[in-house]
């Protein structure tokens, strides 16, 4: 559903869009996502490509050289989770949040594209 | 540019690493006469006796976008440096290797942390610079005294090498 309001005399464009049990509110470039009512997070459309609190996405495209995790272990934000490698260069993931590793959705040696969720949290 | 001088450690790369974790800042320079452990991609030993340069150093966090050029544009600080103090021609093997004379003579490994946006780069270069002696590595290795026969001046090379890959830093931020 999309929505013009007029806020002091400035135009703004609000998409407000359904995802599953999530709710998606986007202004101008920025996207509030609402779920559940316990958890909220804003992301640019910029930044759409990274970690989202349920679950670890590649920044980078690349081969995924090491897991360091595994399913149903407990991760604390920061804590780095895949390491992919491309171009020759090793780049270790860490989760922005932390939760409980409830299915890791690679293996090493797959070939992950920017964006693709890794590993998705409880 | 502060640098952190070590006779021995197991890889410069790691304790760059350690040192970033920690808060070091960028233009951190971890310097080792030697390696116990140096290594390349993959964890592929970099062979690494007294006689080389071996550094790491922190780098400013760039851009997730910008990773890929890290170490094409440390190979070509590498690669420009040789020439310009030695009268020797360094093949640029892309997109972390430098060769002379067909032989490598120095390998380069990036290690980024990387959440939302990068957390820390540190980039790695072993140059063979004073080494003479490769063993098994005799036919695929050469230094930089080898092909010409003269000791080479780490510090002098080592310091060149860092204002380059600056200066390249710079020019991808323009």
């Amino acid at each position: 559903m999309k929505l013009l309001l007029k806020i002091k005399n400035k135009d703004y464009e609000v998409d407000i869009l359904e995802k599953g049990s999530n709710l998606s509110i986007r202004v101008g470039e920025k996207s509030f996502v609402f779920g559940r009512g316990e958890r909220q997070a804003e992301c640019s459309r910029k930044e759409s490509a990274v970690s989202f609190s349920k679950e670890v996405r590649a920044p980078l495209s690349g081969i995924v050289s090491e897991i360091f995790v595994k399913e149903g272990e407990a991760v604390e934000a920061g804590e780095k989770v895949a390491a992919l490698s491309a171009m020759k260069m090793e780049n270790e993931i860490v989760s922005e949040s932390s939760g409980k590793v409830k299915k890791i959705m690679v293996k090493i040696g797959d070939r992950a594209k920017e964006g693709e969720v890794l590993i998705i949290f409880e | 540019m502060e640098i952190e001088r070590f006779e021995r450690l197991d890889s410069t790369n790691l304790k760059a690493k350690e040192l970033a974790a920690r808060g070091a800042g960028a233009w951190t320079v971890v310097l080792a006469r030697e390696q116990e452990a140096g290594y390349g991609r993959k964890g592929a030993e970099w062979f690494s006796p007294r006689g080389g340069l071996y550094f790491s150093t922190i780098l400013p966090n760039s851009s997730i976008k910008d990773l890929q050029l890290l170490t094409i544009l440390a190979s070509f600080a590498v690669a420009g440096a040789i020439k310009e103090l030695f009268d020797l021609e360094p093949l640029i093997k892309l997109p972390n290797d430098v060769l002379l004379n067909g032989r490598k003579v120095c390998g380069i490994l990036t290690e980024n942390v990387v959440g939302k946006g990068v957390k820390s780069s540190v980039i790695g270069v072993g140059l063979n610079t004073n080494t003479e002696l490769f063993g098994e590595f005799d036919r695929i290795a050469t230094s930089i005294r080898k092909e010409t026969g003269e000791k080479v001046d780490d510090e002098k090379l080592l310091h060149l090498i860092l204002e380059r890959i600056k200066g390249q830093l710079e020019s991808i931020k323009k």
